[in-house]
């Protein structure tokens, strides 16, 4: 809300603090343009609509035919949405992709999600773009550049303990994780066992790094999940603490409230 | 046919691979649009996204939340973008579908914004028409997915598409 004074945004993150998860989540969505235009409030030209989502034509296409798709519930953040509906916002880009390829006669389609509003998030419900293209129409022009390898190995090692924890991926010779501790929704997309043998047999070149690891987790390998996960957010979340939490998927978070809070 | 993403799965490439499963692998490219970006794509060869089954398009796309949390929470990421580049007009540079997750921060100098184009009301309405049409056929896919079948429309269009450059019709009839 940019139109805001100084003191009217005072006051309105004041009220937003004093706010319960309930509260806070039903004056968003009163706040929310998409959710009036999902009720029909809001006039819009739409093309799919079941019990979890709808798709409308953008009023602001990048080309003829782009579609937003978003969920019904209003989700300020991709995080917060639960596995099944991903997979099902998702499924149905894969089916209007195909309707927009067969009846534009173009010759692609983009799939475009902005998370924050650094990547171009502008409104704070979740929409999936789906962009129809056409070879030379330039719309999102992004180029593939070699990426150096020491560059990768650095993005290796920062991501992918957090990963795998996200992901519910076992340490190796750490199995005896209790089930309760690993905060890995009980989806069925992702198979653990499975996943966690198949890597056990192919993970090699980052030996260093597991020992690294490996010495912290010995000391208490029962709470190594929630530290990985305290310790990350810990750092993103300096900024802002005592914050209204709003987010039932993702409890204990804190850097996720920071981008929620992006929005406000 | 060579397939870089096929050689990645294979290890005959220097790319990282971050995980795997029976489907799905997750893996640092060594070719991307900005550092940090890490990649989700189904091991199976398919070369765009209306040839992947529902069940591994939507793991896909939960990994790929996953790998954005984990991009916000331990890479200092302001945002993400998770984009898929479908068809050889989407910009699809291998001939293998892939989502595609990109770290954001302030001033990084990447532009993945469009300008709005305008449009005749006669454009908007024929366009909204003719896709509604097919949208309410589609009616509730998570009830019926089962039973739909992809593949038709696609070959359909495939074939119409593009007498020139035809990696998609190659690997459709690669395809069982």
């Amino acid at each position: 809300m940019p139109e805001l004074t100084e003191e009217q945004r005072k006051q309105l993150e004041e009220k937003i603090k004093k706010m319960s998860p309930e509260e806070l989540k039903e004056f968003q969505k009163q706040q929310c343009i998409f959710c009036q235009l999902i009720s029909g409030k809001i006039p819009s030209k739409k093309v799919y609509d079941d019990e979890k989502c709808i798709a409308v034509l953008d009023i602001a296409p990048a080309s003829k035919g782009h579609l937003l798709i978003m969920p019904k519930e209003h989700y300020a953040i991709m995080p917060q949405i639960p596995d099944k509906e991903i997979g099902h916002l998702f499924l149905v880009s894969k089916y209007l992709s195909q309707v927009l390829l067969k009846v534009l006669k173009v010759s692609g389609t983009n799939v475009f999600v902005a998370n924050g509003a650094v990547a171009g998030q502008r409104a704070q419900h979740f929409m999936l773009h789906l962009i129809p293209r056409k070879e030379g129409d330039k719309i999102i022009e992004v180029e593939d550049k070699l990426i150096d390898a020491g560059l990768r190995a650095k993005v290796k090692e920062l991501v992918e303990k957090r990963l795998k924890t996200l992901l519910g991926v076992k340490e190796e010779k750490q199995a005896a994780l209790p089930k309760g501790e690993q905060n890995v929704p009980e989806e069925k997309s992702v198979p653990e066992e499975e996943s966690a043998e198949t890597k056990e047999e192919t993970a090699e070149p980052d030996a260093e790094e597991e020992t690294a690891a490996e010495e912290k987790v010995e000391e208490k390998p029962a709470k190594t999940t929630k530290k990985a996960s305290k310790k990350s957010s810990s750092k993103l979340s300096s900024s802002k603490k005592n914050k209204p939490k709003d987010e039932p998927e993702s409890a204990g978070d804190a850097s996720l409230d920071d981008i929620a809070n992006l929005f406000k | 046919m060579k397939c870089e993403y096929c050689d990645i799965l294979e290890r005959k490439s220097t790319a990282d691979i971050l995980y795997e499963d029976n489907e799905v692998i997750i893996a640092i490219k060594d070719f991307s649009i900005a550092p940090g970006q890490l990649t989700v794509f189904p091991k199976q060869h398919f070369t765009i996204m209306e040839m992947v089954p529902d069940d591994i398009i939507q793991k896909c796309f939960v990994l790929a939340n996953k790998v954005s949390v984990a991009i916000f929470e331990s890479m200092g990421a302001h945002g993400t973008n998770i984009i898929v580049q479908n068809g050889l007009g989407a910009g699809q540079k291998v001939p293998h579908f892939a989502v595609e997750i990109i770290p954001r921060r302030e001033g990084d100098g990447l532009n993945l914004q469009w300008t709005p184009k305008e449009l005749s009301e006669d454009e908007k309405e024929t366009s909204y028409l003719l896709i509604k049409e097919e949208g309410d056929k589609l009616v509730d896919i998570g009830k019926k997915k089962e039973k739909k079948e992809v593949s038709p429309i696609v070959t359909e269009k495939i074939s119409g598409l593009n007498g020139k450059d035809n990696y998609l019709l190659k690997s459709l009839k690669r395809i069982p």
